[in-house]
C-alpha cells in the first residue's frame, strides 16, 4: 500500500455518531461530533444528520483529541534503514498521534538552520501530519560550540537538546541557557553522567548482577537531572526532563517544582509498564536508556503521572533494525519503538484497570505536549479544528509485523494482542486512518 | 536430558544437575584406563569458538570432545574473518553451513552464547560469557566438592575475591545453592554486589568469614585485566586483607578447610605460594574433573542438527 494516499472526506461533512467524548478534564461525555470543512461544527447528543454527511457509527467508542508525541527519533537524515520521516509519521498516525517532535541525534545532527530546513522540507513532501524538530544545544552534540540558535529559532525550533549525550560541561550548558532563553527557547535533557553509566545497558542492581553486565545506577540519571534543573533555575531557563525512570528522579522533579523552578518532565509508557525483571534471558527489546528499573519505580512513576509531577507522556520512539537488536544484549543499541503502541498499551495496562482515565491521557499525551511546544490544543469542541481519533475500547490490536508501519519492529509488544484499538484518525478535512 | 544448549546454571533443574554429576563419574573412571576414549560422539563435530584467550578451558573442552571421539575444529578467532569485522551472527550463519553439531563459545560479552543459541540448531555450550556464567566450571566444582563431601547438603563454601566481575562466582554459587550448600561471599566492598543475589551471606572481613566456619574456601582469580576502574588500592593490600596469607593458611590448615581455585592462580595476590602444596588444596582435582564434567555435558546435550525439515536458523 502506498503510504502517501490522502483520503479526502468524500462528503463536505463528517458526522461521528454516538461516541463518548474525552477531554483533558472531566469524565467522558456522550455526544455526536459534526465536522464541516475540517472544523468541528457542532458537538452534542442527537445531532441531525446533514443530508450530504458521511456518518461514522461510534456507539460505545471514545472520541478523543489526537495525541502528540514530543519525543521521537526519525533517523533521517543518516540512518534511514531504521526509520525515516515518511514511515515514522505513518507509524504515528497508526497509533493515533498527529504531531511529533523529532530529536536531533541524526547524522548530520540537527544543529544548523540548513539541516532544520531540509527536514522540514522533507516532512512537507512525505508527511500527512505536522513534524516539528528540536535542535542541538551544541554543534554536532559534542558539548563544545553553540549551535546556530537564532537561525533555528527562525525556522520554528523551540526545544534545544543534545539528546543522548548530555552537555558534560555545566558552564557550557549554563551559558547556552542564558543565551537562548531570551529567544523564547527551552531546554530538554536526557539525563546521565557518562562516567557512572558504564555501557548503558541496564539498571544497576539485582538483574545486572544476575546477567553479569555492569549496570547504570539510577543515581547517574538523578545527579544529571538535578544538575540540569539547578543550572536552568540559576539561568532563568525552562528545562524539560525527558523519560524519567526512577522514583527518586520523580521526587527530584516534584521538589524542584515546589521550589519554583521552571521545570517540566515526561514519562514514557515503557518506564511505566516494564521493569528490569522483564529483560529475562537478555531480551534486547527491553534495552533502552535510561534503563528499565524496578517494580517500585513503575509504581512511583504512575503516582507521579497521576499527581501531575509529569507534565507529559512521550514515547522516545527509537527504531532499530532487527539485525541490530539480534546482537547480544551489551552490543545491541538502546531503544524501542513506541508511536504505534503507546496509546493502546496505556489503555490496556492502566485505563481498563481504572488506574487512570481518558482525561489524564488526553491531558498528558495530547494537550500538554502541544502547549509546551507553543501549539494550539485540539479539544473536541465546537469551532475547533478537527484533530481527533475514534478509539474502540472493546476492540483489540495485534502488533504484528504487518500491523506496524514504522520501518522497525523493535518493540516488546511485537506479536502481542492488547485491548483497545485506534479506529479512525481525522485531521482537518482528511481521514488519515480508518480501520 | 532433552536440552539442546548448556548456557547457564539458573535454567537447570535439580534433576538435570544430578544427572550430569552422575554422568561425570564413569567418564572420570575412564581416565585410569589405558584407552581413555569412548565412541559416543563418533561422527559428530565440536567447534571451538573462543573470542577470549583461554588455555585451560579450551584444552579441557578439546580433550573432553576427543575422548568422546568427536571431531574438533578450533576456529582460530584472532586470525579468522571475525577479526576482519564479521559480526557474530554472520559467523554463526557460516558455521551453520559447516554443520557443526556442538559449538563451544567463550566471549567477553555477557549473553552472547544465548544470542548464538537462538540462531543455530547446533548445541551451544557456554564456556564463559563476560561476567555472566561459566556453567561447566560450576559443574566441575560441584563434582569436585562431592568427591570430598558425598552429601553436600548443609556444607558451607566461602567464595572469596572479585565477586562483581566473576562469572565463576555467579555460576558456582548458583549451582551449590541448588545442591543445598550454604554459600558465603567475601571480598572488598567495591567488588561485592550490593543488591542480590538472595540467600548468600556477604562478608568484607576475612576473619569474620572464617568464624562462619566454611568447609571450603573458594578463591577467585583477581582479574586485573577486567578492571575498568580502581576497585582496591593495590595487590599488596589485597593480599593482606582478602588473600590467603601464610598466617591465614595456618588457620585454614588447623581447621581442616579445603581450598579451591578455578585457575590460573596469582601467587602473592589471592593466595601465598604455600597454598599450592597444601594437602587439602583441590586445585589439581578441579582441572582433571573439568574434563569429565565437560564430557558429561557434551554427552547429554541433544543437538537439533539432524532435523532436516526444520526451519534453518530458527530453532
Amino acid at each position: 500500500m502506498p503510504i502517501l494516499v490522502k483520503y479526502k472526506v468524500e462528503a463536505m461533512s463528517l458526522l461521528i455518531k454516538g461516541g463518548k467524548i474525552a477531554a483533558e478534564e472531566g469524565p467522558l461525555v456522550p455526544g455526536d461530533v459534526l465536522i464541516v470543512d475540517g472544523v468541528i461544527a457542532a458537538v452534542g447528543e442527537g445531532l441531525d444528520v446533514p443530508p450530504e454527511a458521511q456518518v461514522i457509527e461510534a456507539e460505545g467508542k471514545i472520541v478523543a483529541p489526537a495525541m502528540f508525541d514530543a519525543h521521537v527519533h526519525f533517523r533521517e537524515p543518516g540512518q534511514e534503514y531504521k526509520e525515516d520521516i515518511a514511515h515514522g509519521t505513518e507509524a504515528a498516525i497508526n497509533g493515533g498521534v498527529t504531531g511529533v517532535v523529532m530529536m536531533p541525534n541524526t547524522s548530520p545532527a540537527i544543529d544548523s538552520p540548513a539541516v532544520v530546513r531540509s527536514i522540514l522540507e522533507r516532512a512537507r513532501e512525505v508527511s500527512r501530519i505536522p513534524v516539528y524538530t528540536s535542535g542541538c544545544i551544541t554543534k554536532n552534540r559534542v558539548g563544545g560550540e553553540l549551535s546556530g540558535i537564532d537561525g533555528m529559532r527562525q525556522l520554528g525550533v523551540v526545544m534545544l537538546t543534545d539528546d543522548g549525550d548530555p552537555v558534560a560541561n555545566p558552564a557550557v550548558l549554563k551559558n547556552a541557557m542564558e543565551y537562548a532563553t531570551p529567544f523564547g527557547m527551552f531546554f530538554a535533557s536526557h539525563c546521565e553522567v557518562a562516567e557512572l553509566s558504564g555501557p548503558r545497558a541496564l539498571n544497576e542492581g539485582k538483574i545486572s548482577y544476575q546477567l553479569g553486565i555492569k549496570g547504570s545506577p539510577a543515581c547517574s540519571e538523578e545527579i544529571c537531572m538535578d544538575r540540569d534543573i539547578r543550572l536552568a533555575h540559576a539561568a532563568g531557563a525552562h528545562i524539560h526532563i525527558q523519560h524519567v525512570s526512577s522514583a527518586i528522579g520523580m521526587e527530584t522533579i516534584r521538589w524542584w517544582k515546589k521550589m519554583g523552578a521552571e521545570v517540566t518532565a515526561e514519562v514514557s509508557p515503557h518506564h511505566l509498564i516494564f521493569n528490569e525483571e522483564d529483560i529475562g534471558d537478555y531480551d534486547t527489546h527491553y534495552k533502552m536508556n535510561p534503563p528499565l528499573r524496578r517494580a517500585e519505580d513503575n509504581a512511583a512513576l504512575l503516582e507521579g503521572l497521576k499527581e501531575g509531577v509529569f507534565d507529559l507522556i512521550a514515547t522516545d520512539h527509537a527504531p532499530h533494525s532487527t539485525f541490530e537488536k539480534e546482537q547480544d544484549f551489551v552490543s545491541a543499541p538502546n531503544g524501542i519503538t513506541g508511536l504505534e503502541t503507546a496509546l493502546v498499551s496505556l489503555y490496556d495496562r492502566f485505563v481498563t484497570s481504572g488506574q487512570i482515565g481518558w482525561d489524564l491521557i488526553v491531558k498528558r499525551y495530547s494537550a500538554e505536549p502541544r502547549r509546551m511546544m507553543g501549539l494550539e490544543v485540539v479539544p473536541v469542541e465546537e469551532s475547533k479544528p478537527a484533530d481527533l481519533i475514534v478509539f474502540d475500547p472493546a476492540g483489540e490490536t495485534t502488533f504484528s509485523r504487518e500491523f506496524m508501519r514504522s520501518k522497525s519492529i523493535n518493540t516488546p509488544f511485537l506479536d502481542q494482542t492488547l485491548q483497545g484499538r485506534v479506529e479512525l484518525v481525522v485531521r482537518g478535512s482528511e481521514i488519515l486512518l480508518q480501520r | 536430558m532433552a536440552r539442546k544448549d548448556f548456557l547457564d546454571i539458573a535454567s537447570l533443574s535439580r534433576e538435570e544437575v544430578d544427572l550430569l554429576l552422575d554422568q561425570a563419574t564413569p567418564f572420570k573412571e575412564l581416565f585410569t584406563r589405558s584407552v581413555k576414549k569412548v565412541p559416543a560422539l563418533k561422527g559428530k563435530s565440536v567447534l571451538m569458538l573462543f573470542y577470549e584467550p583461554s588455555t585451560r578451558t579450551l584444552s579441557s573442552f578439546e580433550v573432553a570432545a576427543k575422548r568422546l571421539s568427536a571431531d574438533v575444529i578450533d576456529l582460530d578467532v584472532p586470525h579468522s574473518s571475525v577479526a576482519k569485522g564479521e559480526t557474530v551472527k554472520d559467523t554463526v550463519d557460516t558455521l551453520q553451513a559447516m554443520r557443526a553439531d556442538y559449538i563451544v563459545v567463550r566471549h567477553k560479552m555477557s549473553g552472547l552464547p544465548q544470542a548464538i543459541a537462538r540462531q543455530t540448531r547446533a548445541s551451544v555450550i557456554n564456556a564463559g560469557d563476560g561476567a555472566h556464567a561459566h556453567p561447566t566450571q560450576a559443574l566441575l566444582d560441584a563434582f569436585t566438592l562431592r568427591e570430598v563431601f558425598p552429601d553436600l547438603s548443609g556444607r558451607k563454601v566461602l567464595i572469596a575475591g572479585d565477586i562483581l566481575h566473576s562469572r565463576v562466582a555467579r555460576s558456582t554459587s548458583s549451582l551449590l545453592l541448588k545442591l543445598g550448600v550454604e554459600v558465603g561471599f567475601l571480598g572488598p566492598g567495591s567488588l561485592i554486589p550490593r543488591s542480590g543475589p538472595e540467600g548468600i551471606r556477604k562478608f568484607t572481613d576475612f576473619d569474620e568469614a572464617l568464624r562462619w566456619n566454611p568447609d571450603t574456601v573458594y578463591l577467585l582469580r583477581v582479574q586485573m585485566e577486567r578492571q575498568d576502574a580502581q576497585y582496591f588500592p593495590g595487590v599488596q593490600e589485597y593480599h593482606r586483607v582478602y588473600g590467603v596469607t601464610r598466617e591465614r593458611l595456618d588457620r585454614i590448615q588447623g581447621e581442616g578447610i579445603y581450598i579451591m581455585h578455578p585457575g590460573p592462580v596469582n601467587r602473592g595476590v589471592e593466595l601465598c605460594h604455600e597454598v599450592m602444596d597444601y594437602e587439602r588444596s583441590l586445585i589439581n582435582q578441579q582441572v582433571e574433573n573439568g574434563i569429565a564434567a565437560r564430557m558429561a555435558v557434551l554427552y547429554s546435550l541433544k543437538p537439533q542438527t539432524d532435523l532436516e525439515d526444520a526451519d534453518p536458523g530458527k530453532i
